[in-house]
This record gives structure tokens, C-alpha cells and sequence, in this order.
């Protein structure tokens, strides 16, 4: 069950999307979230929702794998849509017991969970063709210039990375602690929210001993291998613009020019 | 000149308090002389705790002296300045795989070294592509580590080590955590690395069969150097090293036990071939030998007595993911019996589907196909009671200690009899019994469960499972990374848990030569299904076909078969030491 998890999963596939520079992915994934935000009318809304379909059909992976992260959500969506609709004063459309439906509500409620379904699947279209470590190396890169004011941007990408290599290993970890502890008969289904966060003990204190353990590994194993830092470090396959970003750059400019055109005009 | 020198070399453990007060100080290493030449191979033994860890940890500066002086290329390790040089001429690998690979993917894993020293981006992609075809994994360059097995995640961990282009390399038990399979890779990717670059390799290890093509060999025991010299030199005293309670490999543990019974044996044999020329000559010699008939059959397989069946699998399969492209048949039509008070060894290697097995046998998976049943009920029945199965038949997982979690030993084995609804009274008297079972100290039982040695810790954790008082009990590779006097011991306490209680245990491993000791019947598992089934002599008769499998029979029952082959009318059935003697002695008398 706890395999299903997606998170930061790569798709391996050939396609343009696929070799774009993760910096070009990040602000492109940007301009897109800003101007979601900010498309208030049906048209608006409609070009950004056919470029993000575009963009779908660019990046070659199959549609039911970008729709699969919404599904850890559901409820969320559900939940967030029912009280914009229900909660928002406004003109009564409709009503019945204690809840009742305005025109504002329903438009919010409409907006609100379309934007939050094309926001996930915006920023999965991202991580789907972007592997973690050149996600991360974009990171640190892109974010460079924070160095100045004292943000360690490496040190922050190295944990990200470190995070998403060991990920995996401590869900099947989690997995393995669980049978081991329902063999000696622990429940961790039944009960009630108290009773079932005390039942998370002997999952959780083994879990801990066994991240700190490998963390402890994990430490001296890259000092062993020469790790100090960020100063003075080479790349194996460093961040190069090619052409064929400065052609997505250009593409970004021109759908974020477009876009604010049109809503100045309409 | 020595590549690495150490001259009385003290490391101690200081433990303070928290005004900075010492509490306690444990020496580690104490006053080591130690010489490595370049291009040497060597070997360093000992136990959990010897110190031989502590000692590999100075030549890469990762730990400095409290005494004493360590060269490495003649830098100086315990100055600052030489850190990153020392570091980079004497590559170190670690024991477990998961915990020293950084990167998401093979190739940029591996880069991590050459990138951390500053080399040029065009060096570093030579240097990944020739360590990868180096150790085999070249193929793998894009794959994820998570989707490797421990012998390829080890191996690119050695990559990693050869991208930095070390002089030498040290292994800290580098296969403690591997099947016999990903073992024999490893080892031979070191193997290759010495004769063929010429690089020093120092394995660190306890298993004497790895120790045996070295050149030099040292033997370490509470911090010092006790023994050294050649394989040939350190094995020739046996006695004192079972003293020391050190494996010796079997072939050589056999050749001594046949001396001492007068056979004119050379001293020290290290391999098999060694062994059968010397006999044959012993033969052809004209020592006496009598064509007397083998023995009569021993006690043979052992009956059980009770012919009640504890477990029915019947035509069991499981598969991942069905119906996704993921889709892996795990155990294909299994069809069992297991009888109660029966003592059964499953075998298999890695990916065999033996754990998937044994975790259908309490509930813990539930099979896509066929029943199971437990003393006549079907547990997949709607109203059959699956906690309570769980309590019949216990499991003791794999590194069952990390699943350890309460405040003290003693509560900690009371959580299976509490989740069991027993009253106070009876939790404790029942972790009592279980701890004594168990063998472990009383003065442990109220100390936390993580300052307890490797060895105790497993103990407790199985007690853990004792105490719930099962009918069945199931251990995964219960063995796994202990050094063989903690694997002797634990599986010495099996054996005799198993005798005082009559119970029914299943013992999950890849090794052969622990098994066949102690269990009466060993089941083989290969891809999904049970290939043998049987005591360990008709089991290893196929000692050709396990080997195709991925698994080797004891050492004994080849010296067996190589004797037969060299035209001995022996029986080839032995499967420890003290039955291939009689049966030798038998003949060569």
C-alpha cells in the first residue's frame, strides 16, 4: 500500500521536455502557476488550460500517470470545493437544511478546485521528466544568487537529494517494521485517533533508530569519499543552456506576453 | 616502502558525561603494529568488536589516533593537512550498501568522489566509464541503486571508491550483507582490482573462506594484533583459533580433524584439491586401506513422530502488482505440508520468493491463488481469527533487532503477550521465560534495548517473539551480519529452544553449511517453487543443480564427490565435517 506513493517520481521517455534544462522547467513551471492564479475569466482559464494540455502531449507520458498524484488529494479537493461553496456570502442560488449555495460560492468553489487540479498536474509534468538530482541541481543553481544573503543553496539541494535517494528505502523499511510488529500482534488499523497515534509508537521509535543509524552511515561514507562542502566541487554533467532552451525561454516569454495582453484587453 | 604503516596505534572511546567529565573510556585499538606493502592483498579477522573496523577507519582518516602514529603513503593521517590526500589514496567501502550510495542514479553516484577532489567534468565521465567496466556494472550506469541487488549495490560502491583513483582500498566486511551470490561477485571484482591494477586491497572481514587467497593475514581480538602471517601459517593452528572461536574454513577443519586421527596429512590444507591430492596419495602410498564396506546407515532421517500436519500450503501463488506491467510471480503453485515438531531449513537465494513464503504462513500476505491451512482451518475462511494465528505461528523477521522500541529489554518482550490481552501478571511471567530461553543475561533486562551488543539485541528481539508462546516459529536468515561465534550462538539456542519446547521451527537462509547442522529437513527454493525437498543428504546430493541456483552446498559434500570422482569408494551423502571423517577414516584405515 505504501508503495503507490509518486512523489518526485521520473518518467523515463524521450521527448523535448525531457532534455529542456531543469532551470528552463522551473521558471516555465512558474510562469505557469502565475498565471493560473491569475486567469479570473472562463477564456483566460481556457488558454492556459490548452497550453498545459499541450505541454502534456510534448512531454510524452501517459496521461493516467500525471492524474495518478491527484488521487493521494481527492479529499482534499472535495473537502476545499465544499466549503467555497457552501461558506461564501453572496446571491442565493439554492438552498436546503442549513446549507446554502450562493453564485459567488459556486463560482469559487469551480475555480478553486480546477485550479488546484491543474496546479498538481502542472508541477508533475515538471517532475515527471525532470530527475531529482537534475531538479536539484536546477535548485541550487537557479537559486544561486541567494548564496550572497547566507541561504546555503547547496547544502539545502544535497539534503533534497539525499531526501529523495532515501525515500524508497524508508518506505519499505516502515513496510517491513509493520509486519514485524503485527506479527507480535500490534494493531494499527482499530481504534480511535488517540488509541491509533499511541499504536504508531513501535512503528515510529524503530523507524527513527534506524534513519539516525543510516544517516550516521550515510556521513561517513561521504566523507570517506573526499565530501567537504560545496567549494571547489565539479559536476559530471554540468547545467549547459543549449539552443534548445533559449528557444523554450523565448516560448515562456511570448504565452506570459500573450497571456497579459489579452487579459489587459478583455 | 610500506603503503601503510602504523606504529603503536591506541584509539580509545571516550565517554562523557554531561559537564564533560570522562564516564568511561574504552581502549579499541591498542598499541597496533601493522605493515602493508603496495600491491599486497590482505585480510583482517576478528569479531564484532575486535577493533578491526576502528583500525579501517583510521587509514581513511576518518577517525585519528589517541596514540601513537598511522603513515598512509606516508602522509601522516593524523595531520589535517594530509585529510583529503589520505583519503583520496586509500578508498574505503562500507558494509551496508543502502547507506553508502548518495545518488538517485549508478553513474552519478559513482561521480561523487571525482566531482568532491575537483576534477574536470571530460575526466570524470572517463573515470565513471572505466570504474563501472571495472567492477561489471557498466550496463547499469542509468539504473536507479534501489532497484539493484546488495552484491551490484556494493559493487558500484566500489566504482565509486576506483573513480577517485585510489592506491588502496579498504573493505569494512563488505559482504557481511550479501548472499553467497552477490559474495562471489564482489569478492571477485576485489580480486580483480589487485592482480590486474595492482591497487592494495585490505579486506576487512570475518568469514575465512574470503581470507584464504590472501597474501597476508592478520587476526585481531580486543584491540590488538594476535595473530599474523600467510593463510597457510594462521590456519595451521586450528585449535587455537576455535580457542578464539574463529571459523576455519571447513576443508582445512576436516584435513586437521582427519591428523589428529593419525592420517598422515600434511599440515594446513587450505583448498579441497589440496585435500583430495594428499589422500590419494596417502592411498596410493599403500597406508592400509581396508575396502571395508561403508558404514551402515547412521541414523539416517531423523523420523518425526508425530505425523500431524501443523501447515497445509496448497497450490499457493503470489504475484506483485497483478494485472500491471510490475506484474512479478513471487511464488508459483506451492503446494506443502508441515508437520508439527518438525525442524525445516527453507533455502534460496535472494529474489527466490523464500521470505514471501514464509510471510504467507502467518497472514502477513495473502495469496492471489490456493489455500492455505493452519491445524485443518482455512485461514482465508471470512470468520477465521487472523490475530490469533499470528500468536500460533511467531515470525521473527530479518535484523529483528531494529524493530526493537520500548524503554527496557523486559518491556519490550512483554508487547506480544500485552497485544495477546493476557493479564500483567502472565505478560511477565511469560517474558521470564522467554528471555531465559533466550539465553540473555538477567542483568539486561531492565537496560534499554539499544545498549545491548548485536548479538543480545537479537536475542531479546526474538525472545519478543517467544514470549507470545507460538506453536510455529519462524526466523528470517536469523544469522545475518553477526560474526560466526554470534551465528553459532544463536543458532546453538535454536536448536535447543527447539528441543525443550518440541515446537515446530522454520529457519529462512542462504546458507547452506548453517543449515544442514541443525535442521531435518531442508526445502530449496528457486524462482517461486520448491526445487528439493528433503533431509539435508538427498537435499545436497544435488549439490551440481544448487550450485546452478545460486547456492552452494557445505564444503564437505564437494571434498565428498571430488574424493568419489578420484576413484574413492566413498558415500557421498556427508554434510558436516564430523560425518566426512568417519566416513573417510573408514575407508583410509
Amino acid at each position: 500500500m505504501l508503495r503507490e506513493i509518486t512523489l518526485g517520481q521520473y518518467y523515463p521517455a524521450e521527448s523535448v521536455l525531457h532534455s529542456l534544462d531543469p532551470r528552463v522547467k522551473l521558471f516555465g513551471t512558474l510562469i505557469f502557476i502565475i498565471t493560473l492564479f491569475s486567469a479570473n475569466n472562463v477564456i483566460l482559464f481556457g488558454a492556459v488550460l490548452i497550453t498545459l494540455i499541450g505541454i502534456i502531449k510534448m512531454s510524452h507520458v501517459p496521461f493516467s500517470f500525471m492524474v495518478k498524484g491527484l488521487r493521494s488529494i481527492i479529499i482534499l479537493l472535495i473537502i476545499a470545493g465544499l466549503f467555497n461553496l457552501f461558506l461564501t456570502p453572496g446571491k442565493t442560488l439554492a438552498s436546503f437544511w442549513i446549507f446554502t449555495i450562493s453564485d459567488v460560492g459556486l463560482k469559487n468553489a469551480v475555480l478553486m478546485t480546477s485550479r488546484m487540479v491543474l496546479l498538481i498536474i502542472g508541477t508533475s509534468v515538471m517532475t515527471l521528466t525532470t530527475t531529482p538530482n537534475q531538479l536539484t541541481d536546477g535548485l541550487e543553481k537557479s537559486l544561486g544568487f541567494m548564496k550572497k544573503a547566507g541561504v546555503p543553496v547547496h547544502e539545502i539541494s544535497m539534503m533534497m537529494s539525499i531526501a529523495l535517494r532515501f525515500i524508497p528505502i524508508l518506505i519499505e523499511e516502515t513496510d517491513k517494521i509493520m509486519k514485524a510488529q503485527m506479527a507480535r500482534g500490534a494493531d494499527f488499523e482499530s481504534g480511535g485517533l488517540i488509541k491509533k497515534a499511541k499504536n504508531m509508537v513501535p512503528l515510529l521509535v524503530p523507524l527513527f533508530v534506524s534513519a539516525f543509524r543510516r544517516a550516521n552511515d550515510l556521513s561517513f561514507a561521504m566523507e570517506a569519499r573526499c565530501y567537504n562542502g560545496g567549494e571547489g566541487r565539479t559536476k559530471m554533467r554540468p547545467l549547459k543552456y543549449t539552443s534548445l532552451d533559449q528557444r523554450a525561454y523565448i516560448c515562456i516569454a511570448l504565452y506570459l506576453i500573450v497571456f497579459y495582453s489579452a487579459k489587459v484587453i478583455l | 616502502m610500506s603503503i601503510i604503516k602504523s606504529k603503536n596505534l591506541v584509539h580509545e572511546y571516550i565517554r562523557r558525561d554531561e559537564e564533560g567529565n570522562v564516564e568511561s573510556i574504552q581502549v579499541a585499538l591498542d598499541h597496533v603494529n601493522l605493515n602493508v606493502e603496495p600491491g599486497q592483498f590482505i585480510s583482517i579477522l576478528g569479531h564484532n568488536g575486535s577493533g578491526k573496523s576502528t583500525f579501517a577507519k583510521h587509514i581513511n582518516a576518518l577517525l585519528t589516533p589517541s596514540e601513537g602514529t598511522l603513515f598512509v603513503d606516508g602522509m601522516n593521517v593524523s595531520d589535517d593537512e594530509f585529510t583529503f590526500a589520505v583519503r583520496q589514496t586509500a578508498g574505503m567501502v562500507f558494509q551496508n550498501p543502502d547507506n553508502q550510495i548518495i545518488a538517485s542514479v549508478v553513474d552519478e553516484d559513482v561521480a561523487f568522489g571525482p566531482e568532491n577532489i575537483g576534477v574536470p567534468t571530460d575526466e570524470i565521465l572517463k573515470r565513471v566509464e572505466k570504474s563501472l567496466k571495472m567492477v561489471g556494472m557498466y550496463k547499469y550506469k542509468s539504473h536507479s541503486p534501489n532497484k539493484l541487488s546488495g552484491g551490484q549495490k556494493q559493487r558500484v560502491a566500489i566504482a565509486g571508491v576506483m573513480a577517485m583513483e585510489p592506491k588502496c582500498i579498504i573493505l569494512d566486511e563488505p559482504t557481511a550483507m550479501l548472499d553467497p551470490d552477490g559474495r562471489k561477485d564482489v569478492l571477485q571484482a576485489v580480486h580483480t582490482l589487485n592482480k590486474e591494477k595492482g591497487i592494495t586491497v585490505i579486506l576487512i572481514t570475518h568469514y575465512m573462506e574470503e581470507v584464504v587467497d590472501s597474501d597476508y593475514v592478520f587476526v585481531m581480538e580486543k584491540g590488538k594484533v594476535f595473530m599474523e602471517g600467510t593463510p597457510r601459517e594462521i590456519f595451521k593452528d586450528v585449535d587455537l583459533l576455535k580457542e578464539h572461536s574463529l571459523d576455519v574454513p571447513q576443508v582445512t577443519l576436516l584435513a586437521h580433524e582427519l591428523r589428529k586421527s593419525g592420517l598422515p596429512l600434511p599440515e594446513c590444507i587450505l583448498t579441497r584439491e589440496e585435500l583430495v591430492n594428499s589422500l590419494l596419495q596417502i592411498k596410493n602410498s599403500g597406508a592400509a586401506v581396508t575396502a571395508a564396506a561403508s558404514q551402515a546407515t547412521k541414523g539416517g532421517a531423523s523420523a518425526i513422530k508425530s505425523a500431524t500436519n501443523e501447515l497445509i500450503l496448497d497450490h499457493v501463488s503470489y504475484k506483485y502488482s497483478p494485472g500491471t506491467a510490475y506484474e512479478v510471480t513471487a511464488l508459483d503453485d506451492v503446494s506443502l505440508s508441515i508437520k508439527e515438531g518438525e525442524f525445516i531449513g527453507i533455502i534460496g537465494h535472494t529474489g527466490s520468493g523464500k521470505s514471501t513464503l514464509v510471510q504467507h504462513l502467518n497472514g502477513l500476505i495473502k495469496a492471489t491463488d490456493g489455500h492455505i491451512y493452519y491445524r485443518g482451518q482455512d485461514i482465508y475462511d471470512k470468520d477465521y481469527d487472523i490475530k490469533e494465528l499470528r500468536t500460533q505461528v511467531g515470525m521473527v523477521f530479518q535484523y529483528p533487532e531494529h524493530q526493537l522500541f520500548e524503554t527496557t529489554v523486559f518491556k519490550d518482550v512483554q508487547f506480544g503477550p500485552k497485544n495477546q490481552g493476557l493479564d500483567e501478571k502472565e505478560q511477565i511471567k511469560r517474558a521470564y521465560e522467554a528471555l531465559g530461553l533466550v539465553g540473555l543475561p538477567e542483568e539486561f533486562y531492565l537496560a534499554s534495548p539499544f545498549e545491548l551488543s548485536g548479538g543480545q539485541k537479537r536475542r531479546a528481539a526474538i525472545a519478543g517473539v517467544i514470549a507470545m508462546k507460538p506453536n510455529v516459529i519462524i526466523l528470517d536468515e536469523p544469522t545475518a551480519g553477526l560474526d560466526p561465534k554470534g551465528r553459532d550462538d544463536i543458532l546453538g539456542m535454536i536448536a535447543d529452544m527447539h528441543k525443550k519446547r518440541g515446537d515446530t521451527v522454520i529457519l529462512v537462509s542462504h546458507s547452506m553449511e548453517d543449515v544442514a547442522n541443525y535442521v531435518d529437513r531442508i526445502i530449496v527454493m528457486d524462482a517461486g517453487k520448491p526445487a528439493f525437498d528433503g533431509t539435508p543428504k538427498e537435499v545436497f546430493a544435488h549439490y551440481k543443480e544448487l550450485e546452478v541456483m545460486g547456492l552452494a552446498a557445505p564444503q564437505v559434500t564437494y571434498v565428498m564427490n571430488d574424493l568419489k570422482a578420484a576413484g574413492f569408494d566413498v558415500r557421498t551423502d556427508a554434510t558436516t565435517v564430523e560425518e566426512a571423517k568417519e566416513e573417510i577414516l573408514c575407508y583410509v584405515k
